[in-house]
């Protein structure tokens, strides 16, 4: 059972693979332009930091790791989760129909049938970069613990933003278009979640801790490796609720999507 | 108990009505307005492994969604559909095994790879032994002579080609049960008869239950047995495709080729369409005319050099159905 | 040359955009959370200074109004030339006996001046109330402001052209708009107030026309610039443009013969 589970997401990852070296030259160009555009926001905080030295008391070192845990979950997410980023065409041109007459699981197929390899190497690499550049630099003593306490941040940070997302597809069932709720409640969120949550208005705060919790992408887990001094004004447990925040907000998504499935077949679209 | 048997089964839309604007908008958003279509109103049919079935009707008939409530797509709202013992919307996983479907509008291969691609990735979707496989590949690309093209992108194949691999696809898994969605529409002449050929043999030869939709009434004469006909939601005709004629072919017409040029009598209940100078046609109801004493009238009154019976085509019957012309 | 039909295209391409309320609304919100996010990147940079190399948090906030304003003010389609080129439409529309080039810039104008009402204009009376903008230094220097706006324009648009024009040669455009927008982004001042630019940076942007754009009519509505310093920008904003409309000429009629050739 699991050895054909595996055997079938090989195949899908070979045929991804396939249909992606038919256009090697525009492969690399759309992921080297991906890479480009995703560090300009990084470039701007460098350059600005050479004049300013530091954001409220971030260097630029710890700005670039903060960056870090951002770039690398998204990454990885969006090797899974493109198919729900793309759902609503997807629901739209039929395509969803074909997965419901295949002999397998829906989510299942949605996750592995599609990944942006453009995507997830232009953020993941970045990501990665940024790591390597600033991880040594921002004083971190790796341990054990801490390495664990990074991977378990990851996990947690890629579940919360795959959450985002299977909530956001889910709604092409009942709506027509959600281009604009997903720039709303995603990439707007995301924005911000580039700096320290402390800068922002207390609105503002309230939304990425409460309502798309970005912050526990990577402002606590970094807060919790760096420790600075704008922790202060936010309760200690923060720093350890990512995975189980992952989780359960991914479980809440998932009960929406089966619960979504059922209004599908009853409605149709 | 029928292979596939339907019964009574009935489904209903909701369709959300926007007014327009960002006030209509935000209206619609709390206070939603809703108008519903009946798409199936109490349908009932059963098919026996192994027929073949036409299923047609004109656009809006609710063709296609009587064939995603068999195919397990949507769910009826009253009624039951039972296929080969599964009841198709409960049982997905283990029921689709079971059936093939082709959208002759909508390619289930990968655009950029090569067919063979395609197959060998619907041969760990839907755990096909190797050996089956082989075998149904080997058989299926034979019969339709797709080795010329079976290492080519899709996206460089023509629409026959293309459509041939879709319905090849669809086959590999041995399915018991095909659905056909307009499995022609598009291909030109020699490749539609390549692929109306193809479907015959394997019904005969696998004793497969096919379900076809299609527009083209050719598809209908050449490959099945038995038609059914929906009009608004319900069956107006169940049976064979001869039935056709003999329920609703009421209609004669009779092209009489004169010696000479001339000019006609009204005859009661006949109407008379010129064809050319010598040629006219009467057309009449079976039942109003008795056809001996019309050909007798016009062997009397004119000089004729040929006289030909015929019956209308199937084609022009079904749509009278559907406009309502007969019942 | 009759203008009529021409505005007849703005007129419709203003329009259009009426249609999609929603999206508008989004995208009156992006423009927003921007600014309001390098507003308070700089709040937090500052501190309790009051200014930083003579520039005042005002100076800073008025530059990213001013230029995120004028980003969604312009925005031009990058996309128009090369969707043409891959639908095949663009043979039938070289036909019409009218100039392509100037269907698509007065298409793009009635875009500008929708933009301008429904767009800029609200999302300028939301930043007074809310982070303040600094009004111009004088009328005169608003009305230069003005100019140098509309030039900057020519700039932008030029620079689109002229890589549009590409697309009879390569297919993947989005690439090359990315990167495109990468390099307006970091050296138009619409993210880092140009002041700020490490000195290094200072022959990379005096070698490119991206300072022209937006930073050039935002230090003039600021006053930065005494009327010799106007003059001398304004030459090299026209500089600019006459390049880039020269070179764009020179791809624009290679592609069109390429077109003819090749039909395609």
């Amino acid at each position: 059972m699991i050895r054909d589970v595996l055997h079938l997401i090989g195949v899908y990852t070979k045929t991804i693979m396939k249909s992606w070296f038919q256009y090697k030259v525009d492969a690399v160009l759309r992921s080297l332009a991906v890479f480009l555009r995703e560090s300009t926001g990084i470039i701007v905080v460098y350059f600005t930091l050479l004049k300013f030295d530091t954001l409220n008391g971030w260097n630029v070192y710890e700005l670039l790791f903060l960056f870090s845990l951002l770039f690398v979950t998204y990454g990885i997410m969006i090797l899974f989760f493109t198919g729900l980023r793309d759902f609503g065409g997807t629901v739209r041109n039929g395509g969803f129909d074909r997965y419901i007459l295949r002999p397998r699981g829906l989510l299942f197929q949605i996750i592995f049938v599609n990944a942006d390899w453009f995507a997830a190497i232009g953020h993941g690499g970045l990501g990665i970069v940024l790591f390597l550049i600033s991880a040594s630099k921002v004083g971190i003593v790796w341990s054990f613990d801490k390495a664990m306490y990074y991977l378990f941040a990851i996990f947690g940070g890629v579940l919360i933003q795959g959450a985002i997302f299977l909530f956001l597809a889910t709604l092409n069932i009942y709506l027509l278009e959600t281009g604009s709720l997903k720039e709303l409640f995603y990439w707007n969120a995301r924005k911000f979640a580039g700096y320290p949550l402390s800068i922002f208005h207390k609105a503002i705060q309230t939304v990425m801790l409460y309502v798309v919790p970005f912050a526990f992408v990577n402002y606590f887990p970094a807060q919790y490796l760096l420790r600075k001094e704008d922790m202060a004004a936010y309760p200690e447990i923060f720093l350890y609720l990512t995975p189980a925040l992952g989780v359960a907000m991914y479980l809440l998504a998932y009960v929406f999507w089966r619960f979504s499935l059922k209004y599908y077949k009853s409605s149709g679209n | 108990m029928s292979f596939i048997e339907v019964t009574n089964v009935s489904k209903r839309f909701r369709i959300n009505k926007r007014a327009g604007g960002i006030p209509g908008m935000i209206a619609n958003m709390f206070v939603p307005k809703y108008e519903y279509k009946q798409a199936v109103d109490g349908i009932s049919f059963s098919i026996e492994e192994g027929e073949m079935i036409g299923f047609i009707g004109p656009n809006g008939a609710g063709k296609s969604t009587t064939i995603k409530m068999l195919s397990g797509i949507l769910c009826p709202d009253s009624g039951s559909i039972k296929v080969g013992g599964y009841t198709p919307y409960k049982d997905r996983k283990k029921y689709v095994g079971n059936i093939g479907v082709v959208f002759g509008q909508k390619s289930q291969l990968q655009w950029d790879l090569p067919v063979i691609d395609s197959f060998e990735l619907l041969k760990a979707i839907y755990r096909i032994p190797e050996e089956l496989y082989q075998k149904n590949l080997n058989r299926f690309t034979e019969m339709l002579q797709m080795e010329s093209f079976l290492y080519q992108p899709v996206r460089q194949l023509s629409l026959g080609q293309r459509m041939r691999a879709d319905i090849v696809a669809a086959l590999l898994h041995s399915p018991k049960i095909v659905f056909f969605d307009e499995p022609t529409i598009g291909v030109d002449v020699v490749g539609k008869e390549t692929i109306r050929q193809f479907i015959r043999e394997l019904n005969e030869t696998d004793n497969i239950t096919m379900i076809f939709t299609t527009h083209d009434m050719q598809d209908i004469e050449k490959v099945c047995d038995r038609l059914i006909i929906i009009d608004k939601g319900s069956k107006v005709y169940d049976g064979e495709l001869s039935g056709i004629r003999e329920k609703f072919g009421t209609t004669r017409q009779l092209d009489v080729e004169f010696t000479q040029e001339c000019e006609i009598e009204p005859v009661e209940n006949v109407q008379v369409i010129p064809l050319d100078n010598r040629k006219k046609r009467f057309v009449f109801e079976n039942r109003d005319v008795k056809i001996d004493e019309l050909m007798n009238e016009l062997l009397t009154k004119y000089s004729i050099r040929d006289i030909n019976i015929s019956e209308p085509e199937i084609e022009s019957l079904i749509r009278k159905i559907y406009n309502g012309e007969v019942s | 040359m009759k203008l009529t039909p021409y505005l007849a295209f703005a007129k419709k391409s203003f329009l259009n955009r009426s249609a999609y309320r929603f999206n508008h609304f989004m995208g009156i919100l992006n423009t927003l959370v921007r600014i309001f996010i390098f507003w308070c990147i700089y709040r937090a940079l500052y501190g309790e200074r009051n200014e930083v190399d003579g520039i005042t948090m005002a100076m800073v906030t008025t530059n990213f109004v001013l230029s995120i304003g004028m980003d969604a003010l312009f925005s031009i389609n990058d996309y128009y030339l090369p969707n043409r080129i891959g639908n095949g439409s663009i043979a039938t529309e070289l036909l019409l006996p009218i100039s392509f080039k100037g269907r698509m810039l007065f298409e793009n104008l009635g875009n500008t001046l929708f933009q301008l009402i429904f767009h800029f204009a609200p999302a300028l009376v939301v930043c007074v109330v809310t982070v303040g903008v600094l009004p111009p230094v004088s009328f005169g220097c608003f009305l230069l402001f003005i100019i140098s706006a509309v030039l900057g324009y020519g700039v932008l648009w030029n620079l689109s052209f002229l890589l549009q024009t590409f697309s009879f040669w390569l297919l993947n455009m989005w690439s090359l708009m990315t990167i495109k927008n990468v390099f307006l982004n970091v050296l138009s001042g619409s993210m880092i107030p140009l002041w700020f630019m490490p000195d290094w940076m200072a022959p990379v942007m005096n070698l490119l026309p991206f300072s022209s754009i937006y930073f050039t009519p935002v230090q003039i509505y600021l006053g930065q610039l005494s009327a010799k310093e106007i003059g001398t920008k304004f030459l090299v904003q026209m500089l600019w443009i006459g390049v880039l409309y020269l070179c764009g000429n020179v791809f624009w009629k290679k592609g069109k013969k390429k077109l003819v050739v090749q039909g395609g």
